[in-house]
């Protein structure tokens, strides 16, 4: 029997997102809320083939066979994370490979679902919040709308105006671009300035785990919209990331035995470099 | 033939050929991009020459150095569809341009793009932090 598309789906959280499990756990408590069961979906065995966009062939074989799985596993809606993985859904593998799902961001789901969730969001968390806005991503879904909407919502909880927006449609498309990160950060700590907030919300995780950094130069707290929305339900939940990112010792701030049952070498070569990298700016200075 | 019966190597080529017969090359998405602004390849160069070039890329031609810069600074911000006074969905365009300037058809690059050759194990090596075994077996 098929799966009822407005109560079970499949949430594709990317790949990315690993580094944030307790956004993808956070994510499934709050569908569940508002009475839609999510199975999640993530990592390279559902790689949306952006990682290898230079070479079609590869990129075709991942997103046809991630395709493939979520037709397999017979949800008739696939929420998406991630931008990218949501635009490659839409505009190269959908088109290529027949999709038995529908296809619909997060943000679109639970802004369709305010009214259930606005009863939920009872802890008044007190901040004046500034979203990390891109341009990009935008025209197709419109976050920079519906996730303020939804933050708006929270009790004690002001959203702040402000017209900047970084290019791209997430961080991880200008990072790659000589000193436009920096830039970026700069012009949302002055925005942040002028408006008067003391919270950036981050869309996206690719945002998030280099904006975390800024916790760093100045006294603001970077949290991501999930966050937000889990810290008015009274869902707990650390954001490890930003902990291990901000910390003088990422290894001290995991803990040994932790690192020894993740795999001491692959933490020590793919992990460790990432979290010690200096912030893009630190304490204010260009 | 059906769209689902073609590789995405054709559909990217079939696409091209069709934005770039469809696009005018009047550089209004051009003037609209955040990006040239902070592109120093771009500081000489004109929108509509640009855009020619662009079309240029999209039907198999080699492009300008500018038509080219331009494809690879695109960073997906989208402000170019909004720009387009033909309605057409410049985003993709320029995607299909940025793919295929980056080799995507198996060309030789003709751009410098980042890419991760340990992306999967890095992570699944962060998952392993993050995320508990059982959640792991479920959900990667």
């Amino acid at each position: 029997m098929a799966l009822n598309p407005d109560t079970s789906v499949t949430f594709w959280y990317g790949c990315n997102m690993a580094r944030h499990g307790e956004i993808v756990r956070l994510v499934t408590q709050i569908l569940s809320a508002v009475g839609v069961e999510a199975a999640p979906a993530g990592g390279p065995a559902y790689c949306c083939g952006s990682p290898q966009e230079a070479n079609a062939r590869i990129a075709a074989g991942m997103a046809a066979r991630t395709v493939e799985k979520f037709n397999e596993a017979g949800r008739a809606k696939v929420v998406t994370w991630c931008p990218s993985c949501h635009m490659n859904m839409d505009d190269l593998m959908a088109p290529v490979t027949e999709a038995a799902f529908e296809t619909q961001h997060i943000t679109q789901l639970l802004a369709a679902r305010a009214n259930t969730l606005h009863p939920l969001l009872v802890n008044p968390v007190p901040a004046r919040v500034l979203l990390h806005a891109h341009h990009g991503f935008n025209g197709r879904v419109p976050v920079n709308t519906d996730v303020p909407n939804l933050l708006a919502m929270i009790p004690g909880l002001t959203m702040l105006d402000h017209p900047l927006r970084v290019p791209a449609h997430m961080c991880s498309a200008i990072a790659p671009k000589p000193g436009e990160l920096a830039r970026a950060h700069l012009e949302t700590l002055d925005a942040m300035q002028e408006t008067g907030a003391d919270t950036l919300a981050t869309v996206f995780h690719s945002c998030h785990r280099d904006a975390v950094s800024l916790e760093r130069a100045r006294p603001i707290r970077v949290a991501n919209w999930i966050h937000l929305l889990a810290d008015a339900m009274g869902l707990p939940y650390t954001d490890e990331y930003k902990v291990w990112r901000n910390a003088d010792d990422p290894r001290a701030a995991i803990g040994e035995d932790r690192i020894v049952a993740s795999g001491d070498v692959a933490f020590a070569q793919l992990v460790e470099p990432e979290l010690r990298r200096p912030p893009i700016i630190s304490n204010g200075i260009p | 033939m059906r769209p689902s019966e073609q590789t995405l190597v054709a559909y990217i080529r079939d696409n091209s050929a069709r934005l770039a017969a469809a696009c005018t090359a009047c550089g209004e998405c051009y003037r609209a991009c955040p990006m040239v602004a902070r592109t120093p390849a771009l500081a000489d160069a004109t929108p509509a020459a640009v855009m020619a070039g662009i079309r240029d890329i999209l039907n198999d031609a080699q492009g300008t150095p500018e038509a080219i810069a331009f494809a690879g600074a695109c960073v997906r911000s989208g402000v170019c569809t909004e720009a387009c006074p033909e309605k057409l969905d410049a985003a993709f365009l320029m995607r299909l341009a940025s793919l295929r300037v980056k080799g995507a058809l198996g060309d030789p690059p003709r751009v410098t793009t980042k890419h991760d050759p340990r992306w999967s194990a890095r992570v699944k090596a962060f998952a392993r932090l993050t995320m508990t075994e059982q959640e792991r077996t479920e959900w990667l």
